[in-house]
């Protein structure tokens, strides 16, 4: 709890001493953060790897868009009510996906993004097709409140959202729910043995993952002022899976860490070369074979260490 | 345009895709029946299969050579990742090869795009290939024709190995019981190693074809790859003949869908996946879920 | 009426008829053994009273209730807990948390997605007692992948016994295991059951177990019973000897 402060404390004072494309890229990591955090507790509490989690954060950012150009509704009201959206349609998602498991499920799950994927190329009104939505503004907050608008208004708001949803998340993994995940983890057919619905809870995580995967999407379409059909491709998927195992798994922190490197790492390459994504690669595969524990597992076994 | 005509090219047009995929899937399927693992990386060497071609047709100026020498080298490059890294996954779980093989796809994606530019590359169509025919009045390009005789012969060819040959023998032995197979005495390592390389080459040969027609680009691979899983899933992992049935299905789908609906071609083919998925989790001839 | 009763239970995979019209009944309080030789069809039928498969014809009540077609989680909320032939355990957790997670399973509050430290504590008061009783209490942090084979055995019927069960089921308890720990995990068990209270059917091949553990017996043989009863009078029986215990008794 006190590291907790601390950190919320860090990033709190962080936009006094940052300039200002500092302080966009960082408003990005905790979108990122909080996108990688959501997958983890599908991939790291329940061992159901997704590989279309893009869909969670195209329905987010696409809904918020939607609600903010079109509708007086608060932006930060826009942005939760977009991420119960993203959640409340995880539940089909779920209730389809789930009928298989193993490398099925993480097919299927691929599969019902490219679908969205494919669904936004196409419904003009709603998604703007190939050209996206663009223009979407960042309307004042309740009461006409107008902070939010600004660069370290948004950030904070950002902030908020990644840290409650990280409480969220943490209260989710070690209630009594959160233990019977970690049943499913280890043995599922032993944690259906033992009466419990293996699979209601299996969909119910994915609804939670998706909401907090939504509420990151619906922070990014203001963010960016747009939001297009790349926010729903695999390749965002298999993205945020890169930063959560690299991260490390069923940690919540680490995939948030995770999410920080690779922006980071990312735009430190991207300024030497175009083919970061190469290095990526290179990294990626290394994290697999080598440290499959990710970095804050790195971390805990050299403080260990010494 | 009478209806028997538009019938009878629109199901050649939708064979010759069925062959292109064919070639995807049964590698991509071959290697999950021997392995157990899910290859993301398939779509990336058939796009290596169209680069490769390109340049083998740009060196000998022979479409043929370059359908010869491009499967060897995808194929060769495949085996080798295998026996370099994925070798040291077994035992892990499943997902670590299908993030490994991710990894692969970024690094061959970017590779591709330093060594061949961003440009799609165009393949031109054999002399002897191009053209058309008029079947029923209707034209018809040759080369599909081609594509589509293509996917029977490599299909019957694959049948009568994995059934005549003793490697093919030992393929089918080891997808039942690898451990059996190794007390008898065979290196399952190398079996693997084969299979993986086969599934690659098939791969590539799928790339060489379909270049010509969709010219080599960066856009390839996740395409492919994801048309692949979505076929085999719908035959079965594992499952030959369902590799076979899944990508005649979705062909037909995506030409016959891509006529009538052009706007919802894409979503039918992810709407029937689901749809048997609920039904057979395990595929039309999966045998697990 | 009896705590369980299958009625005309048959289960056929394609032609191959696994189960043949098994008529039997578990009474409150007793230790019922369905043994017969390999292929007599004592697997399918656990799976059949387990919920893994469905009956082809015939039903099954337990406690009162129908549950012929009820999924396998809904007759553990009934009351029945099960053992595994192969031992099932969750073995990055300690054995604390295997016990825990087991008597969570019947907290109607099972479910609660924040908090829930009362549904912990409850959960672990249960799993602790039932850890005592199978005297593991001194290996309850280890993780349970690092148990020995015995002490897996037994924490597995610590996590049913955790559920306190109506209905204990066990598959095969001593399958697998070595001759030294078979032996102790019969004391174990055979203590458990004198101490009475519980309600228990097991299946087991091998006749010292059956015959030390069982207050009653059912023998079938190619998918039907050809004995029930005591276990005296079963081995007494000339129809069981000739088909199945042979020398034995």
């Amino acid at each position: 709890m006190r590291m907790l402060l601390a950190v919320a404390l860090l990033l709190a004072l962080l936009p006094f001493g940052l300039p200002p494309y500092a302080m966009t890229l960082l408003t990005e990591a905790l979108i990122m953060g909080l996108f990688a955090m959501s997958l983890d507790l599908m991939v790291g509490y329940a061992r159901l790897i997704s590989f279309g989690h893009a869909a969670a954060y195209g329905l987010g950012a696409y809904t918020c868009g939607n609600i903010l150009l079109h509708t007086d509704i608060p932006l930060p009201f826009a942005v939760l009510l977009a991420g119960l959206f993203s959640g409340i349609v995880a539940i089909g998602v779920a209730w389809v996906c789930t009928q298989a498991t193993g490398v099925s499920f993480s097919m299927l799950t691929l599969a019902f993004a490219q679908l969205l994927y494919a669904v936004a190329f196409k419904w003009t009104p709603v998604t703007g097709a190939s050209d996206g939505l663009a223009g979407i503004p960042r309307s004042p907050g309740p009461f006409g409140v107008t902070w939010f608008a600004t660069k370290s208004g948004f950030y904070y708001l950002t902030m908020a959202c990644l840290i409650g949803g990280f409480l969220f998340a943490r209260a989710l993994v070690r209630s009594p729910f959160g233990a019977v995940l970690r049943g499913i983890r280890e043995n599922e057919a032993k944690t259906l043995s033992l009466g419990y619905n293996t699979r209601l809870y299996k969909i119910a995580v994915v609804a939670a993952s998706y909401m907090l995967g939504g509420l990151a999407g619906a922070l990014y379409a203001p963010f960016a002022g747009f939001a297009n059909t790349e926010l729903l491709f695999w390749l965002l998927s298999g993205q945020v899976l890169i930063m959560v195992i690299v991260g490390g798994t069923g940690t919540l922190v680490g995939p948030i860490l995770g999410a920080v490197f690779f922006l980071f790492v990312q735009q430190q390459l991207s300024t030497y070369t175009d083919s970061w994504a190469l290095f990526f690669g290179v990294i990626f595969i290394g994290f697999v074979l080598f440290a499959p524990e990710g970095i804050l597992g790195l971390a805990r076994r050299w403080t260990r260490a010494h | 345009m009478d209806v028997s005509a538009f019938l009878v090219t629109q199901s050649l047009n939708a064979l010759s895709q069925a062959a292109l995929l064919f070639f995807l899937g049964c590698g991509l399927t071959l290697i999950f029946g021997i392995m157990r693992i899910v290859n993301f990386a398939h779509g990336a060497f058939f796009m290596l299969g169209a680069y490769v071609g390109w340049s083998a047709v740009g060196l000998t100026g022979s479409f043929w050579a370059a359908l010869l020498f491009a499967p060897i080298l995808v194929g060769g490059f495949g085996a080798a990742f295998e026996m370099g890294l994925l070798r040291r996954l077994y035992g892990r779980d499943g997902h670590a090869f299908l993030m490994v093989t991710f990894g692969l796809t970024l690094i061959m994606g970017e590779a591709i795009r330093l060594i061949w530019g961003v440009n799609a590359l165009q393949v031109e169509i054999p002399k002897l290939l191009s053209g058309i025919v008029f079947i029923l009045d209707e034209p018809f390009p040759i080369y599909r024709l081609f594509l589509a005789g293509a996917g029977i012969v490599v299909a019957i060819g694959i049948w009568q190995f994995l059934e005549r040959t003793r490697l093919g023998l030992l393929i089918r032995a080891t997808s039942q019981n690898a451990e059996m197979v190794h007390a008898l005495g065979t290196d399952v390592r190398l079996v693997r190693s084969a299979v993986f390389g086969i599934g690659c080459g098939l791969a590539g040969i799928g790339g060489v074809l379909a270049a010509p027609m969709v010219t080599a680009s960066l856009g390839m691979a996740p395409n492919a790859v994801i048309d692949t899983f979505v076929i085999v899933i719908i035959g079965g992992m594992g499952s030959f003949l369902g590799s076979m049935i899944g990508a005649v299905l979705v062909a037909f789908v995506q030409v016959f869908g891509s006529y009538f609906f052009p706007d919802f071609a894409m979503s039918f083919m992810y709407l029937i996946m689901a749809t048997i998925l609920v039904f057979r989790p395990g595929g039309l001839l999966g045998k697990e879920a | 009426m009896s705590l369980l009763e299958l009625q005309g239970l048959t289960k056929r995979y394609g032609g191959i008829v696994a189960v043949n019209d098994v008529t039997m009944a578990v009474e409150e309080g007793e230790v019922r053994a369905v043994i017969g030789p390999n292929g007599a069809g004592k697997t399918s039928l656990f799976h059949l009273i387990t919920g893994v498969v469905k009956p082809t014809v015939g039903e099954i009540h337990f406690g009162g209730h129908r549950v012929s077609a009820m999924p396998a989680f809904g007759r553990c909320q009934l009351g029945m807990s099960r053992t595994f032939q192969i031992t099932a355990l969750f073995p990055e957790m300690s054995a604390r948390e295997n016990t825990r997670l087991a008597a969570q399973a019947r907290d109607p509050k099972r479910w609660l997605p924040l908090g829930g430290g009362g549904v912990f504590a409850e959960a672990a008061r249960r799993g602790d007692a039932a850890l005592e009783r199978l005297g593991l209490t001194h290996v309850a942090e280890r993780p349970a992948g690092l148990l020995s084979h015995g002490d897996q055995r037994l924490l597995e019927v610590a996590m049913a016994l955790a559920q306190q069960p109506r209905l204990l089921l066990m598959d095969e308890p001593t399958q697998g295991l070595s001759v030294e720990e078979t032996a102790q995990a019969v004391d174990v068990l055979a203590g458990l059951f004198a101490g009475g209270g519980l309600t228990v059917l097991l299946v087991e091949h091998d006749m010292e177990v059956v015959f030390r553990l069982a207050t009653k017996m059912t023998v079938l043989h190619r998918g039907t019973v050809i004995a029930d009863g005591d276990p005296d009078s079963v081995k007494a029986d000339p129809v069981v000897q000739d088909a199945y215990l042979g020398g034995y008794a």
